[in-house]
């Protein structure tokens, strides 16, 4: 028998069950995202509406991974790292859930940005600032599926990079709407796409945590290094 | 004045280097470990692994078996229990046990409690006497469900009420520690958790030890755990930690059910 393995098998399977499906959940929030990203350049319509469609599925699949995470907990009283492992699972899946909520707002932004047909809106920098996200939170899901709390703590502190680029656009999009008056509504729903965006990032660094705590049963000690300044900004 | 001192419970039981043999065959290895005060300690591992051996040494039971040998102190309030100078049965009225099985005397439920005190000399009269056999059923959580059934035959008792008057008559002689060896596997889940509510009450008035196969109850009912695992003590800490973020790989399998 292998060290990592339970006597009861069947304990070990409802395990892999919950790993699988939370890893499935993280591909389909990230892909919801890139999607999102990627739409929010092309304006593709038929990308848009899928975008916003396929939501449900994420809702439906952590609904799954509570309610097994629920029977875990009834049928085998899990301890120790096994009862971390449930734990963390609940609190990813609900934070990868809503990174699809926060990917389908930037769609429904979109449509109406669309709609608008204005050219010009600087934008330079969202889509990078899509980019580094995106990358976060594949690596952190990397992470959790080889339980590694280095990688994951290296997610953590790269969030700084996505504060800086949101205070950035913050600043830029605001001259941009007091320089024309036109722009204003679509101005707000970019700044709005900006903030989703940035609070994904933050929802990387909330996995990096869980991550940490399923690996060494604690959080961090060092308190995350944060740049986010919008809320400081009062003119341009 | 800084009275954080004060706040640390005192070692009320102390094992230092214990060591016991059955003939050649050594039980346990060089155990040391220090019990708190008004605490529920608990004893897990599993079978063989030594500790109800190491339970039925604070209270000298391992004396009963020839081939025994124990090596080491046990200390209470830092006396050697081991000392040829401590009588043990007086001993075993200071450390009381209840046991896996309930067991009963043959006799009324009042003849149960008043058995000790009576061979200790405990009451004068019949008045102390059945003040004692009062207060010990009430402090077992068993007086409302006997109080009229003091003279029907306690094996007429069930499982829970049973076990819970071996309590009340452990208790009956005014013990300072108590040691539970696994009082629970024989009842249901219901006779189960008021033994378990009941171990919670009596931690303010006496020193408890209990060895149990069920992590869920060591995990309710004390307040630090010990592994043991071959004789020898593992792991040994607050409960809390040991059910949530054990040290010791071995701990972390075991609690996990990932060794036999």
């Amino acid at each position: 028998m292998k060290d990592n393995q339970h006597i009861v098998t069947a304990f070990d399977d409802d395990l892999s069950e919950l790993n699988i499906s939370l890893q499935n959940l993280g591909k389909m929030a990230i892909t919801q995202f890139e999607l999102s990203i990627d739409a929010l350049a092309t304006q593709h319509q038929n990308t848009l509406d899928k975008i916003i469609k396929d939501d449900v599925n994420l809702d439906d699949l952590e609904a799954a991974i509570h309610e097994k995470a629920f029977e875990i907990i009834a049928v085998r009283s899990p301890l120790a790292q096994d009862l971390r492992h449930v734990l963390v699972a609940l609190k990813i899946a609900t934070i990868l859930e809503r990174t699809g909520d926060y990917a389908r707002n930037i769609a429904n932004r979109t449509k109406v940005i669309a709609t608008a047909g204005n050219e010009n809106i600087p934008g330079v920098n969202i889509g990078r600032m899509g980019q580094v996200t995106r990358d976060m939170l594949q690596d952190v899901m990397r992470a959790y599926a080889t339980r590694d709390a280095d990688k994951a703590l290296d997610v953590w502190r790269r969030d700084i990079e996505v504060d800086h680029m949101h205070t950035a656009f913050y600043k830029e999009v605001l001259a941009s709407m007091s320089r024309d008056p036109n722009v204003v509504a679509t101005g707000a729903h970019l700044l709005f796409i900006a903030k989703n965006i940035e609070r994904i990032g933050d929802y990387a660094t909330g996995i990096a945590e869980q991550i940490y705590f399923l690996v060494h049963g604690a959080v961090p000690e060092d308190s995350r290094p944060k740049a986010d300044r919008t809320s400081r900004v009062v003119g341009v | 004045m800084d009275t954080s001192v004060d706040m640390i419970p005192e070692n009320k039981l102390k094992a230092q280097k214990v060591n016991v043999f059955y003939a050649e065959k050594q039980a346990l290895y060089d155990v040391t470990l220090g019990i708190d005060e008004k605490s529920v300690t608990s004893f897990i591992g599993p079978s063989g692994c030594g500790k109800s051996t190491f339970l039925r040494c604070f209270n000298r039971m391992n004396d009963v078996i020839p081939s025994c040998r124990v090596q080491g102190q046990i200390l209470l309030d830092d006396v050697d229990l081991n000392s040829p100078k401590i009588d043990p049965v007086l001993l075993r009225a200071r450390i009381g046990m209840v046991f896996q099985k309930p067991n009963p005397f043959p006799k009324t439920v009042y003849e149960n409690v008043a058995y000790g005190p009576r061979i200790h000399g405990l009451a004068a009269n019949r008045q102390e006497m059945d003040y004692i056999v009062e207060d010990s059923l009430k402090k077992a959580g068993l007086w409302k469900e006997v109080s009229d059934r003091l003279n029907d035959q306690a094996t007429g008792l069930s499982g829970g009420q049973q076990q819970r008057l071996c309590i009340a008559r452990a208790i009956a002689i005014g013990p300072d520690v108590l040691l539970m060896d696994e009082p629970c596997s024989a009842l249901d889940p219901i006779a189960t958790s008021i033994i378990e509510e009941l171990i919670s009450d009596l931690q303010s008035r006496f020193t408890i030890l209990i060895v149990t196969h069920s992590m869920q109850q060591a995990a309710r009912v004390s307040q630090k755990t010990a592994y043991f695992h071959l004789g020898q003590l593992i792991e040994y800490g607050d409960t809390k930690e040991i059910f949530t973020r054990p040290q010791n790989e071995q701990t972390e399998a075991y609690i996990s059910g990932k060794i036999g």
